[in-house]
């Protein structure tokens, strides 16, 4: 290091951005290295500050994901995109096996006789498992330092429930789409209300019962049902779907989230 | 509401039923702002009451009061959640989160703040506990002692009002032990802590008040001076090994240090009076009422 300093007037002419290119340059390279120097030029402490907090939150910032930013850029606040992406990983593997799931039905429908009822049954129950292993104890990880938290309960499980339904919904209604017998929007839904009413019934069940332990009471009493009327030898599963059914459907699917509201607020 | 938050913990003939099975029996207990050690034999009930007081876990029976609210009300458990910290035994994470991502996610829930705010707390809790510099490993990198670091980082979130710690040094090393100590007492000024634990020098160490459970009843519930006194005069050191001693074990100078279920004359000949430790005392109220409940 040199012996040479800034003069106040330097050091004043620089920090009032008057000196020539290459004192201000010489001036930076010197500054770097002289504390004693250093004092001499005008400082804010409170920018100083906010500039290093800032610098900070951009490095410790933690990388999102592509499901968080996607979740982001389709318009959800970035904490409720933070909870819907951290999901457990037991949902992330219900979403690759509702996929071959859903898939094999396809073939199924397409090269089976009576193969599409692969489909009908299977269905409804794809996002009730979803919801099974969205949330609690057993399927969740963090579940016993997440549940004593002001968002655990019904909040934390509504918005678990969203991220199942929401892509169970939609990988449903693109399978249904591609049925041989589907030729309008209408065919391609048929399965909705009933898939909603059994998430609901679990949710409620949930109430009093483990998530999982009451999807798949719920799950299982469905796929009874079905097997049973089938063994039978009717037709009817696909009935339980017609219009007049759809009806009861959509009745049974108001009572249970209104008796889910009620013990949302209750509870 | 801040003025009733201001309360601590009161219990009053609170039970929890797993089926026939009784895990809490009518257990009352007043906390004030301190350092209480909740210690009991495996089984006693320990983690079911630190389960209750973290609003994990419903009571079937009697009255729960937390910072002056009752948890079984849906909108005062929040404000309660709100203001808690909660170390479980044997936490768990999502191992694919980095330790800063695992506290930031955890600070959502904990609703605190906006983004800065958050990340300055998540900063805050970290440096606390010692893991600034790990902050981006992800989490199934990071050592037992380094996870149960994290854990305690999130129970410190937000600076609560009611921080329950259950184990919380297991997997420390002594050098994480003191430090945890020290952070502890710190906190102990403003907050109310529980630490349930098997470890009678933390206890020792930290605790103003300690509470001892035994097949989910209370059975000492006062200071520690109180539980030594009642150790005075049974605990004996001598040569050899008497044989009529509730608990003995050899002493490294080859001496035995015995302990006798009544303060008594000596157990054997060459055998002289000692000045009990917390664990004497501790080992004698557990011993003792395991014995008379086995007399009933």
């Amino acid at each position: 290091m040199s012996g040479w300093h800034l003069t106040p007037a330097q050091a004043h002419d620089y920090a009032a951005r008057r000196s020539d290119e290459i004192t201000a340059m010489s001036v930076e390279a010197h500054l770097m290295h002289c504390a004693p120097c250093r004092t001499l030029m005008p400082a804010d402490e409170q920018w100083l500050a906010d500039g290093w907090a800032s610098l900070r939150d951009v490095v410790d910032r933690p990388r999102r994901g592509p499901v968080e930013t996607l979740l982001s850029l389709a318009g959800l606040r970035a904490e409720t995109a933070k909870l819907l992406a951290a999901t457990p990983r037991l949902y992330q593997a219900w979403l690759g096996s509702t996929v071959v799931v859903l898939a094999a039905a396809l073939v199924a429908a397409h090269v089976m006789p009576r193969g599409s009822l692969m489909f009908v049954f299977l269905a409804p129950v794809v996002p009730l498992v979803g919801v099974a292993l969205a949330y609690g104890r057993g399927v969740d990880p963090a579940h016993t330092l997440a549940s004593v938290t002001p968002m655990a309960g019904q909040r934390l499980l509504f918005l678990r429930t969203c991220s199942v339904l929401v892509p169970a919904l939609l990988l449903c209604t693109g399978a249904a789409l591609l049925l041989p017998y589907t030729t309008s929007a209408w065919d391609a839904v048929f399965w909705l209300l009933p898939s909603l009413a059994l998430v609901a019934g679990s949710l409620l069940l949930g109430r009093w019962i483990h998530l999982s332990a009451a999807s798949g009471i719920v799950g299982a009493l469905w796929l009874a049902v079905l097997g049973l009327v089938s063994l039978s030898g009717q037709t009817v599963p696909v009935g339980v779907f017609a219009p007049a059914a759809q009806l009861w459907w959509g009745v049974l699917l108001s009572a249970l989230l209104g008796l889910l509201l009620l013990r949302a607020r209750t509870a | 509401m801040t003025a009733v938050l201001t309360g601590r913990v009161r219990l009053r003939g609170v039970t929890r039923r797993y089926g026939t099975r009784t895990a809490l029996d009518g257990v009352d207990l007043d906390l004030g702002p301190g350092v209480t050690g909740l210690l009991g034999r495996n089984g006693a009930g320990k983690t079911t009451l630190m389960r209750c007081l973290a609003t994990d876990l419903d009571a079937t029976g009697g009255e729960v009061r937390l910072l002056g609210l009752d948890p079984s009300r849906a909108a005062e458990r929040t404000d309660i959640r709100r203001r808690l910290g909660y170390l479980p035994q044997n936490p768990d994470f999502y191992p694919y989160f980095t330790a800063f991502a695992l506290l930031d996610y955890m600070a959502v829930l904990k609703e605190l703040g906006g983004r800065r705010a958050r990340h300055d707390e998540v900063r805050r809790v970290l440096l606390q506990v010692g893991l600034y510099d790990r902050r981006h490993s992800r989490v199934r990198r990071l050592s037992g002692g380094m996870r149960q670091r994290l854990a305690l980082a999130s129970a410190l979130m937000g600076d609560p009002a009611l921080l329950l710690l259950d184990e919380p040094t297991v997997g420390l090393d002594p050098e994480q032990r003191i430090r945890f100590r020290n952070l502890v007492s710190r906190l102990a000024v403003e907050s109310t802590v529980v630490l349930s634990t098997h470890q009678i020098e933390d206890v020792a160490a930290l605790c103003g008040q300690i509470v001892c459970l035994d097949r989910g009843r209370v059975v000492f519930d006062g200071p520690p001076g109180a539980l030594l006194a009642r150790a005075r005069g049974r605990v004996w050191e001598g040569p050899g090994d008497p044989g009529t001693g509730l608990t003995s074990w050899r002493l490294p100078d080859g001496r035995h240090r015995v302990l006798t279920p009544e303060a008594a004359s000596a157990p054997g000949a060459g055998f002289v009076p000692v000045e009990p430790t917390l664990e004497d005392a501790y080992l004698l109220l557990v011993g003792l009422s395991g014995e008379s409940e086995a007399a009933r």
